[in-house]
Parts: C-alpha cells; structure tokens; sequence
C-alpha cells in the first residue's frame, strides 16, 4: 500500500490539475499562453521517448525489456560492461574467481550510499542476493543466478559470492538487472512496494511515476563517481505509436529515443544527413534474434523432415533486406553477428526449395502440408508472417496465419498447444543465456517453446557453463547449433540492427551492444 | 464509435400503405443523393460478389523485387505494398469484410434483440424489468469498449468481430422493437383480436411484427454504417480479420509503419471505407425520411 | 424534485448490478492468464503461481465475483495488477486529462455545429442547407481512427504545425497543452459535430413552424433575434438528449483518439488494461464510464426539466 505521505502528495497534485483545467473552461486563456515558454528549468533536462510503459521499477522483480533502461540511471550494478562487451568495475573495484569457479570475492567501491542515505557495503550485497534468491519473494532472478548458493560478508568493503558449480555467465549476469543493489533499509521496510518508491545507489534518483504516462528521475547530489552526472533530470516519456515517436524527436519535444520504425529508417537517415538537421541515427549491430518455434511434440512438426523442408523453404534475405528494408542480418544460430559467440564460418544457407520438395517428399507428403502459424498482432511480426506464408506455399506447404495477444500468445507456446509460432529474443550480453533455457529440456515449460529435448545438446551446454574462456565455450556452442540446424525446433529468421535518433545536443552519450541508455557521462549542449 | 443510438422517430404509418410502396419509391428517387448513395453501395458490393474477376491480382500474390511501389507505378494502379502485393486489388477484395460485417452483424444484432424486446413488451411483468434493466446495463458501456472486450474474449477473427459488433447492436434493437410492441398494444385492433380469441402467437405474427418492420428496417440500414466504420476499426487494433486476408481496416493497420515513406498505403483503404459509409448513411437517410416526412 | 432524484438514484441499481455482472463475466472469459502476462516473457512457473496466489486468482469465481463487489461498495477499486498503484488515484489522476480532451472536442462540436444547424434550418433547402447536411455526413462517415493519422500526416508530419503527440499537462505549461489537444480534440468533436448539426437542423425545422415563432416574426423582432431567443433555445432540447445519448460514443472515440495521439486519458488507459490484461484497472475503467453515463443520463433529465417546465419528471425514460 502506498505510503500515507506519497497519498497525499498525489492527491495534491490531481487537485492543482483539476483547478488549471477549470481555468481553462473560465475563458482565462490569453494569447502569450499560446507561445512555447522558453525559460527552462536551472537544471538541464534530457526528455527521452520509450517504446512502452516501463511496468515495473523493482529490478529483482522486473519481467520487461524496457524498464532496464531506466534502471541504468537508477541503479548502479556489481560491474559493467563497455561497448566490447568487456566487463568493468562498477560497485565492485575488483574481483577474485577461484579455481574451480565456485568462489567469486568482490571488492567494494567505499563512500557509496543510496538515495534514503544508508550505506552501500558487503551486508548491502549479502541481503540484495538473498532477496533475488528468497522463496517467498517474487523474485524474477532466479533463474540467472541459477547455481548460487549464497554470499558471505567477509569485511565491511568484501563480499563473497558462493556457488554450488562453476557458472561462467555470473559476471555478466552482474552486470544487469541479478546485479543491481537496491536500498535494503527501503526493500525491507517497503516489500512489494518497494517497485512504487525504487531507492539504488545510481546517478539519478527517482521523483515519480505516472503509468503510461511518464518517469522522471533527478541528479543524485551524492553521487559517488564526483562531478557526475552533469545532467539535472531525466523524464521518460512513453510513447507507444511509432510514428508519434519519431516526429516528438523530429519537433525537438524529446531528445532522444529508441526504437524508431524500421521501415522509417531510410528517409530518417536522409533528413539527418541534411545540414541544419536536429538530430543523428546511432546505429548498432544487432543483439536480438527472431524466428520460429516448431513444436515437435505434436504433429505436424514432431516430423523432423517436415521441419527441415519448411526451413528450406526460408528465404532470410528477402525477409531481412526486402520486409526489413535492409535493417536486419539473416541469421542462422542463435547468435547474432558481432556477438561474443558468434562464429563467422557458419553460415546461413540459402533458399532451397527443390531441397523442401525432396524432404517432403521423404516424409510422405509430396505435396505439401497445413500447418497454424501464431503470430502476435504487431505490424513486423504480421508481415514476417504474412512473408512466411508465401515462401512456403511455393513447395505447397500451407501456412495458416493466427494472430493471438501477446499475453495469451506466452500462454499457448508454453504450454506447447501451438504448432509453429513466431517469437525472439532480446539477447544477453553472456551468450548463455541466448540458448541455454531456450533448448535444454529444463527450459520446457518456460522458454523452450518447442519442447525440444536432445542429452547431447543438454550436455554441451552444460559444458559451456562450466568452461571460462570464451574461445572454448564458443566452440561448444558451435557443436550444439549444428545440431540444432538438422533438428531444426527454432527456425532462425533473422536478427534486427538497433537504432536510436539522437538530438544533436545530447553530448558524450556512448551506445552500447545492449542497448541501454547509460546517461551518467552525458551533457546538454 | 458510430454504432451511436440513433434517435429515430417512429412514423410507420406510411409504410402500412401496401399501394404507397410506388409513391416511396418515386419519392426516394427524387432524393438525388440518397440515389447516389444507393448506386455507390451497389457497385461496392458488385466488387465484392465479383472481386477474383475484378482485381488485376491476387490480394495474397507477394513479390519481393517489387515493393513499396507508389500508384500508378508500371502495373499496380494503386502501388504495392510492403510485401509487393497489389493494393487495388487488395481494396477490392477488402470490401468483402467490410459488406460483411456491416451485413451480418446487423442481422444477428436484430435476429436477438427483436424477439428479445417483443417478449418484453409482449408479456411484460418481472421478465420485462429484468430484461430491460440488462440492456440498460449494456447501453452504459461505451459502445467501443464493449465491442473491445468481446472480441477480447471470443479472439481475432472476422468472424468474432461481428459477434462483438452485434453484441453491442442488440440492446437498440430490442429497445426499440419493446417500444413498437408497447405502442402497438395498446390499439384496438390488438384488444379486438384479443377479445376475438386470437392466440398470442398469431398476435405477433399477424400485428405486431409487420407493424414495426418500417422502423427496424430504418435502424437497421442505419446502423450498416456503423457496423462497418466499427469492424475496421477492430481490424485496426488486430482484432478482425486475419492476415493475409485483406480488411480494410487491418490494411490501414499494417499502413501505419509506412506513414512516411509510403502515405499512399494510408490513403485508399480509409477513403474506400469512407465512400462505402457515406453512401450507406445517404441511402439510409433517404430511407428515413421517406418514412419520416417531418424532417423533410 | 427531490423525491424525482431519489427515485432515479435507486433504479440505478439494478442496472449497476447487472454492469458489475457484465464485466466480472466479460473479464473472467478473456482467454489468457494475468499472472503470466503480469510476469512477461521470462516468467518461471513458480514465480506465476506464488503471483496468482497473490492475486486471489486461485479461488473460486463468486468467492473472487463477491470480494470484488464488496470492495467496489466500499469504494475500494483495488490496485493494478501492473504497477501495483491505487486503481482510484490512477483513473483520478486520468479523468482530468479525458476530461479536457472531452470538453475540447464538445467546445469545437458546438462552435462548429450550431452555426451550421441554425444556417441549415433557415435556409432550407438551398445549397447552404444541402452543403453543411452533406458535410454532416462526411463527418459521420469517416472513421476516427483514419482521420487522425491523416491529421497527424498533414499537420505533423508534413506541414509540422503541430506536435503529432507528447501531452503536457495543463499545470506544466497551458499553451503547450493546448498546443498538444488541439488535433485529438478536433478528431473526436468531428463526429459529435455531425451528429449535433444533424439534430439541430431538424429540430431548428419544427420549431420554426411553430406558432409562436411566426407571431414573433409578425411582431416584427429582427430575424435574428428571432432564432436565437426563441427557435433555438426550444431547439436546443432534444439536442441535450442526444447529447447524453452520445457520451458513450464520446468516451469510445476518445479510446481511438487517446491511443493514436499517445494522450495518456482514460480511453489509452481502457485500451491498455484490455491489452495488458490488467483486471482491477479495467474494471476499475469500466464501471467509472459506465457510472458516468448513467449519471449524464440523469443530469439531461433534469436539465430538460428545467430548460422546458412543460415536461414533467414523472415519467421514467426506461
């Protein structure tokens, strides 16, 4: 329940809106209220446009992409990562890993505090990691730490984090969302609603939330790192119509957003080339991955040739370059192009359909056969569909198109009640967890949406964890996907680039592979 | 939106006049716009009925090395779209959905909502008040919310959009088809078929019902334009027809993401529907005033 | 009066009950677990049934039905299933801004459609009359939703007159705010427009046959005078009724209008909880408008009452 101060705060505000909006009605407008006021606030404020309401500000609870990006100003984490996906000090200065991989020891960064003034230290560590691993929480972190058993407080600045094996994605896993540190004086005092009144140890610190509306956040006086951040506030706005998005940025109402509409890029690009235009296009390689789940616990996909012709059928460069325009690579693993597991000599095979028509052919169904192919109702995704359905007709395989909501659409494919349905991923910065739940038989139920089940892909992954050198670990994913591409249970499509428009005033801001907007370094011009 | 409760004057009168039905006739003709709007309707379902002899193409016919072509571009009259298909012949076919749904929902809206509200004025009593104090209910709803939450219940589909359409269209009808009865009841050929010894069933049947056709029929042509703006609407938001079926409201749906770099996609699917429900709300004005002189 | 407004009061009761019904119904058939979708994409299983625990999703339907209703009487509306805040402090913090949006949309309906109907009536049958009917409906017969992406298209877009989205409050900064209203308050007034212009001319008609109004005009007042005073005050009433009658129309409007114009009201709020499966919210939506609609209904009762002391409040509009 919302504290009785915060009640009372809002209600003020409601009233004061209320009174401006009868002013309205008593014909008190004149003339000057129609020009834009340009007397900004002392402080400078970066406005930043989101693709979605941001649902929830607890990062132990968060289940959506999107609040992450709030998080990073919010909150600081164990470690960081740089633009090479490197991992950098952040509440840790430094770090141990023993031998075997089962003992991490972290150093602390001292003189940190959170917002509500209480110190950050090895206790601070010690309580985040059992609210994440707490069988009565709602923890939604679980998973990620997987193999943790606990940590220990060593001294007031060292923490030991212990695990039951060697997990190699940990630090990675610690550098977002597992790796948070939320206030324990304010988690302790507000449980759930700590989500309503978020207290890190970040550069910013927040003020409100109004849902589907807006998220401000304000510098953090105390901020560990001196002089940073430079900035004095961020708003967060959420606006969800992708072309509202885009022209908020292009009328200088936002600074900055993310997302923009694929098929809007081109012309973007050309109005940020002209001189006297307001803002550039960062672009990044991509990090997310899309395709489709077959269902091989029941027909028509329990047929591993009816899988593969289906994936013959495939055209990944006309789906990337022609439904994309060009903003996507065609992918055939699970691993993006540019990203630490990707391996440069798999390559993705092109369209073969005399290939479907000799594997239909083998299964008894020369020609062709009817599969449900569920799709939730975004524009994108409806046109992969749609791009889908045709390329498959051509060897007669007939493809029925359905469209389900997003909430309903997790339901079937976990449930494996679907046949085929079309879903990606937003990647990971460790590529364990690109794959690992997504294949593995521990993973049905939840994130192995084709109830694939295979020992020896279990076995490499397995392996893959255990490994922590990347060299060797990519070479186990190597192995699993040439697997995967005969079994075929996740049809690989493609993998998107990622965009932001930026206002040329925003300075200093560095993109990173994730995505997230890191703005502690970043100033106003 | 537009399946507002349109206040209708009931002048059914005229309509009784079996030898009148010329004179209407000759009395909507004169009525050039509703003419227009009658002829436009007719050639929008001639499309319909007739589209695979009609449309250049295939509505489904994707071509990858020509997309995003604008009109009058080489073969496509209306350019293609994201997937290089034909947009003429998308908007042709389209109109299926639209006749459809305007069509059908209607008709199921009226095919509940008439005997429903006849039993409740007919018979009256506790099932009156129960009956009436649920529609009251269901008119409390904005009209689009109720339609959202259905078709939110029952899924995408053409299909299920009508059911959410008529779900909403229902309560008018029994409205005012209870309004007609109460009106009705009262008369005294009613009394003298009563004190005649007539059943009720033959009341209904031979008085009742024929007696209130004018003004369901008016509501009903009426509510066609609604219908229609609301099943595009509902394909909009994705919850109508399904791809690679075209709607004209899913078209404008996908069209969005297109706004900039190809307007066009946006333009002819929301003109189609807005010619196809001017000419249907024309044609039914004329059918209300002819029926309805005073606003004349 | 008093006796009047009591008695409407209490036959609202059985409608609200039927309402609460409708909904609790509606909500429990859509197909889809909100626990599940609360959680997301990475949800575990036993993250979803601790949270379904939470939310009372594991009892049976009339144990969540009466709980529920129980609440609402004590005007305890819940908390969102999706950011855990007060369902009432949520649609409070919404109402002004639909509020606003609404009452844009009635001032440029009534600035468009008055002089349009009261023209329309006085010149009948010439060319102003068959223009502005025909205009009237145009306006009805283009969808909303369209209107608004060509309005953002034009104005945004093309000519970058007007923001196409990005609602400032009212306390931030008045004539950003109504910078911002300007377009989705157009695109929802145009239909209401039509649909006032349309009642107005044809109540305008048999007013102005009326008796007293030709022994004004033979008393020799200025035409003018004539319309105003007398044709259009006694025109004016049956179009409050279909006022009343098209708040419903309204506030579905406003659902297209919010969500393409990305104004953060009541209508984006209803879409959303749809979407989102968010129940106590949705609910929480649905009974404020249906509530609000019963209450306009009341009110244009009692105004009709006032304006015309002909009419008398006995009889129940059933």
């Amino acid at each position: 329940m919302p504290s009785s101060t915060d009640a009372a705060r809002l209600t003020r505000r409601d009233l004061l809106r209320w009174g401006a909006a009868a002013s309205i009605g008593a014909g008190a407008l004149t003339a000057a209220d129609l020009r834009p006021v340009s007397a900004a606030p002392a402080a400078a404020t970066i406005r930043i446009a989101l693709e979605s309401d941001p649902p929830n500000m607890d990062p132990h609870r968060s289940t959506a992409a999107v609040d992450r990006q709030v998080y990073q100003n919010l909150y600081d984490k164990l470690v960081d990562t740089d633009e090479n996906l490197r991992i950098l000090p952040m509440l840790a200065a430094s770090w141990t890993i023993s031998p075997d991989g089962k003992t991490y020891t972290f150093k602390l960064q001292q003189g940190v505090k959170f917002h509500d003034g209480t110190p950050f230290n090895a206790q601070a560590v010690k309580y985040n990691i059992d609210r994440m691993r707490d069988p009565k929480f709602p923890s939604a972190r679980r998973s990620e730490l997987g193999p943790v058993t606990g940590a220990e407080v060593v001294d007031t600045y060292t923490v030991r984090i212990i695990l039951e094996r060697a997990y190699s994605p940990l630090m990675y896993v610690l550098t977002d969302r597992a790796g948070m540190m939320v206030s324990p004086a304010a988690a302790e005092k507000e449980a759930l609603n700590f989500a309503l009144h978020p207290v890190g140890t970040g550069p910013f610190r927040f003020v409100e939330k109004i849902p589907q509306d807006h998220i401000t956040l304000e510098r953090n006086p105390d901020y560990w790192v001196k002089g940073q951040p430079y900035l004095g506030r961020i708003t967060y706005r959420t606006i969800v119509d992708d072309n509202a998005r885009v022209a908020s940025l292009k009328s200088g109402d936002t600074d900055m957003i993310n997302m923009p509409p694929l098929p809007q890029i081109s012309s973007l690009k050309k109005d940020a080339a002209q001189s006297g235009a307001r803002f550039h296009i960062i672009e990044k390689g991509p990090f997310s991955y899309n395709g489709i789940w077959l269902n091989v616990t029941k027909p028509p996909f329990d047929n591993k040739l009816l899988r593969q012709a289906l994936n013959a059928t495939i055209d990944r460069n006309a789906i990337a370059n022609v439904v994309l325009q060009g903003n996507a690579d065609p992918i055939y693993s699970f691993f993006p192009p540019g990203t630490p597991a990707y391996d440069p000599s798999w390559k993705v095979p092109p369209r073969n359909l005399a290939l479907a028509k000799e594997k239909l052919q083998a299964a008894g169904h020369a020609s062709g056969f009817e599969f449900t192919l569920l799709s939730v109702p975004n524009q994108q995704a409806q046109s992969i569909a749609q791009a889908i359905q045709s390329m498959a007709s051509e060897a007669g395989i007939q493809a029925k198109i359905q469209l389900i909501e997003f909430g309903t659409f997790l339901d079937v494919l976990d449930k494996l009640q679907h046949e085929a349905g079309i879903l990606g991923w937003s990647g990971r910065p460790d590529p364990d967890f690109d794959i690992y739940p997504f294949v593995t038989k521990s993973g049905i139920g939840s994130f192995n949406d084709s109830g694939y089940d295979n020992t020896k892909v279990d076995e490499l992954l397995d392996a893959a964890r255990l490994l922590q050198d990347m060299t060797q670990r990519r070479r186990a994913y190597s192995e699993a996907t040439k697997i995967l591409a005969d079994d075929m249970p996740y049809v690989w499509l493609y993998s998107v680039k990622e965009f932001k428009l930026v206002s040329n005033r925003v300075q200093g801001f560095v993109d990173q592979p994730d995505g997230m907007m890191r703005l502690r370094a970043v100033r106003l011009g | 939106m537009s399946l507002a409760v349109r206040a209708l004057p009931a002048a059914a009168a005229a309509a009784r006049d079996r030898r009148g039905a010329l004179r209407l006739a000759r009395r909507f003709a004169r009525n050039r716009l509703a003419l227009a709007g009658v002829v436009v309707f007719a050639v929008v379902l001639l499309a319909a009925l007739l589209a695979p002899w009609i449309a250049p193409y295939s509505p489904t016919k994707t071509d990858f090395t020509s997309y995003l072509q604008p009109p009058g571009s080489g073969r496509h009259l209306l350019g293609t779209d994201e997937l290089g298909r034909d947009v003429f012949s998308r908007i042709i076919f389209g109109s299926r959905a639209s006749l459809e749904a305007g069509v059908i929902a209607v008709g199921l809206g009226m095919i509940v909502g008439v005997p429903l509200g006849l039993v409740a004025g007919f018979y009256g009593g506790r099932l009156e008040d129960v009956l009436m104090r649920f529609t009251d209910a269901m008119l409390c709803f904005p009209p689009l919310v109720l339609s959202l939450a259905v078709a939110a219940v029952l899924g995408p589909g053409l299909g299920k959009a009508m059911i959410a359409i008529a779900v909403v269209l229902m309560p008018v009808f029994m409205r005012l088809m209870r309004a007609q009865v109460l009106a009705e009841r009262g008369r005294e050929y009613v009394d003298a078929a009563r004190v005649l010894g007539a059943a009720d069933r033959r009341i209904i049947w031979r008085h009742l019902l024929p007696n209130s056709v004018a003004p369901i029929v008016v509501q009903g042509s009426l509510n066609v334009a609604g219908a229609i703006i609301t099943e595009a609407t509902l394909s909009f938001l994705g919850l109508g027809t399904q791809p690679p079926t075209p709607s004209w409201g899913s078209m404008l749906n996908a069209a969005q993401q297109y706004l900039t770099q190809a307007p066009w996609l946006s333009i002819w699917p929301g003109i189609a529907i807005a010619v196809t429900v001017f000419a249907v709300n024309v044609a039914g004005d004329g059918i209300r005033e002819i029926w309805d002189p005073r606003t004349r | 009066m008093a006796r009047f407004l009591a008695r409407r009061l209490l036959q609202m009761l059985p409608v609200l009950f039927f309402v609460t019904l409708i909904i609790f119904a509606l909500i429990n058939l859509i197909p889809g677990d909100a626990a599940r979708l609360f959680l997301g994409e990475e949800a575990t299983p036993d993250a979803i049934a601790a949270l379904r625990h939470e939310m009372g999703l594991d009892q049976p339907l009339y144990v969540q039905y009466v709980r529920w209703v129980g609440r609402m009487a004590r005007g305890d509306f819940g908390y969102s299933f999706k950011d855990h805040r007060s369902v009432l402090q949520t649609l409070l913090e919404k109402l002004p801004v639909t509020a606003e949006l609404t009452a844009g949309a009635l001032v440029i309906a009534w600035a468009v459609a008055i002089p349009a109907g009261v023209l329309a009536a006085w010149r009948q049958r010439t060319a102003v009359d068959y223009g502005a009917s025909a205009a009237a409906l145009g306006g009805l017969s283009i969808p909303n939703f369209w209107l608004g992406i060509m309005l953002i298209y034009l104005f945004a877009v093309h000519l970058r007159w007007l923001p196409a989205s990005g609602f400032v409050p009212v306390t931030e900064n008045l004539g950003r705010n109504l910078r911002a209203l300007l377009m989705p308050a157009f695109n929802l007034g145009i239909v209401l427009a039509a649909v006032v212009m349309r009642q107005l001319r044809s109540s305008m008609l048999e007013v102005l046959s009326a008796d007293f109004v030709r022994t004004a005009k033979a008393k020799g007042l200025a035409q003018i005078v004539v319309l105003v005073r007398h044709a259009l005050r006694n025109a004016v009433i049956p179009v409050i009724t279909v006022m009343g009658i098209q708040l419903g129309t309204l506030l579905g409007g406003a659902i297209i209008t919010e969500t393409i114009f990305a104004v953060p009201g009541l209508g984006q709020l209803a879409v959303n909880s749809i979407y989102g499966r968010d129940y106590p919210m949705l609910e929480g939506v649905v009974i404020a408008s249906a509530v609000a609609i019963l209450l306009v209904n009341l009110l244009v009762d009692v105004v009709y009452s006032l304006i015309d002391p002909r009419i008398k409040l006995a009889g129940s509009r059933s």
